[in-house]
């Protein structure tokens, strides 16, 4: 045992240099998930021939830039991953595992740029998220009937030219869509395979401004995780509009972390 | 594109805005953000590519795909992981070897064997020279004459070591741990660890 130990050890040069067949990559792979100093190996031998490569530098001819630019800005983009964190209220209450999801998600939020444009790429997206919202309005909005107010907000946003949207993991599970416009002052809300929670509690919307937390609505999760679309009015310029785990008949102030947090363009 | 900033093509990542930076803005779409990422690191990709593939015109479209794996990819990068540059670089010389494994699998071993070079000291079409290009070449000149050519024939040529293995006559245990030594000892001249 002691020389297939050894011998996946020193594949860990090959490995940083995918000197190795995809087998050998495969087990070197599953290897170091269980070794933290392998790990740290690789990572320090990459540093290293990142600048292997650098050294060997050439410019690009100069026709490639507005070809590749273009070329991103007709592709979709995988949705960022906000944090590792599983569950936000085992965190809650072991200390040292709240630091971490919560340092990261720090680091989400200070890394969001406030304005973010239209692309290409986000308005094909959008296309198809109006497309979903629209798909919607025939089963899921109806329950919404109640409130032909929201579904004139609805479209508003969807149709303002100011709308922008994202969409980003959430923490606990899902992913959440907002597609916002400062001109409607609204945001639409809407989430697929959210993790169902104890009929005690329930997750809360919050628009997060300079000044505060204003609640913003409480997101019951239906079937197969979906949500909304849920109106979210009197959004103001430099809110963020995040979501919290609060006690079912919803909070003042959020009281858990933010399992998932959008910074809109200003 | 500011056409004064060539030098920057090789310069570490300690110059221009800050790498990992521009990819947190870029995962969030940002336009301009990618449009600095590129002037900031298509030359670093297309250098490395091309001294895998050699073929320019094959290593121009594998630039294009890596830069647009990074742009659909960029929510990925994790700081914690490791630097920016480290995980471009690390996707670039990916797909530069996937590609020409590919081909090599149609071509003839022995033939290109033959034609296999180390030139780890000419480093052609260079933009220019700099610091960080000569503290490589210095870097690599302190390793072992084998661990040089281990790591050449690895990184840039594409090798896996058991190719090398054949092609130096050595045995293949021998290039692994030449390889795992050449490594730490580049990686420790250059201080980046």
């Amino acid at each position: 045992m002691m020389t297939a130990e050894y011998d996946l050890h020193a594949l860990a040069g090959p490995y940083a240099m995918d000197a190795v067949s995809d087998e050998e990559s495969a087990s070197f792979t599953e290897h170091l998930a269980g070794c933290e100093q392998c790990r740290d190996d690789v990572r320090e031998m990459r540093e290293a021939t990142a600048r292997l490569g650098i050294a060997a530098a050439v410019r690009p001819r100069p026709e490639l830039r507005e070809q590749t630019i273009r070329a991103a800005l007709s592709t979709a983009q995988l949705a960022p991953v906000v944090s590792a964190a599983r569950d936000s209220r085992t965190c809650l209450m072991a200390d040292e595992k709240k630091e971490k999801p919560l340092r990261r998600l720090a680091w989400r939020i200070r890394s969001a740029r406030p304005a973010v444009r239209i692309s290409l790429a986000a308005a094909a997206v959008l296309a198809v998220a109006a497309a979903v919202l629209g798909g919607m309005t025939s089963s899921a909005v109806r329950q919404l009937d109640h409130s032909r107010h929201q579904e004139h907000m609805i479209a508003a946003v969807l149709n303002a030219p100011d709308k922008v949207m994202l969409t980003a993991r959430v923490v606990t599970g899902g992913t959440a869509t907002v597609v916002m416009s400062h001109e409607a002052r609204a945001a639409v809300f809407t989430a697929h395979d959210l993790v169902a929670l104890p009929s005690t509690e329930s997750y809360e919307i919050w628009l997060m401004g300079p000044t505060g937390e204003r609640a913003a609505g409480m997101v019951r999760p239906q079937a197969g995780g979906m949500a909304g679309p849920t109106i979210v009015s009197g959004l103001r310029p430099g809110d963020m509009i995040g979501v919290t785990v609060e006690p079912a008949g919803g909070s003042s102030r959020p009281t858990s972390v933010i399992v998932v947090v959008f910074k809109p363009g200003q | 594109m500011p056409d004064g900033e060539g030098g920057r093509l090789v310069a570490g990542p300690r110059s221009g805005p800050a790498l990992g930076d521009l990819i947190s803005s870029v995962a969030l779409g940002d336009e301009r953000a990618y449009e600095a990422f590129y002037d900031q690191s298509s030359g670093w990709v297309l250098g490395t590519v091309r001294r895998v593939l050699r073929d320019p015109a094959q290593a121009e479209e594998v630039m294009q795909e890596v830069l647009l794996e990074i742009w659909r990819s960029a929510s990925r990068f994790d700081p914690a992981q490791g630097s920016a540059v480290s995980w471009v670089m690390t996707i670039a010389h990916r797909r530069a070897v996937d590609r020409v494994r590919s081909e090599r699998s149609h071509a003839n071993r022995e033939q290109r064997a033959a034609t296999a070079v180390i030139d780890y000291d000419d480093v052609t079409e260079a933009v220019e020279a700099s610091l960080d290009r000569e503290r490589v070449q210095r870097c690599l000149g302190s390793l072992t004459e084998l661990q040089r050519e281990c790591v050449g024939l690895a990184y840039y040529s594409g090798y896996t070591y058991r190719e090398v293995a054949e092609l130096l006559g050595v045995p293949a245990g021998t290039v692994k741990t030449r390889m795992r030594d050449g490594l730490i000892r580049l990686r420790d001249c250059l201080g980046v660890a």
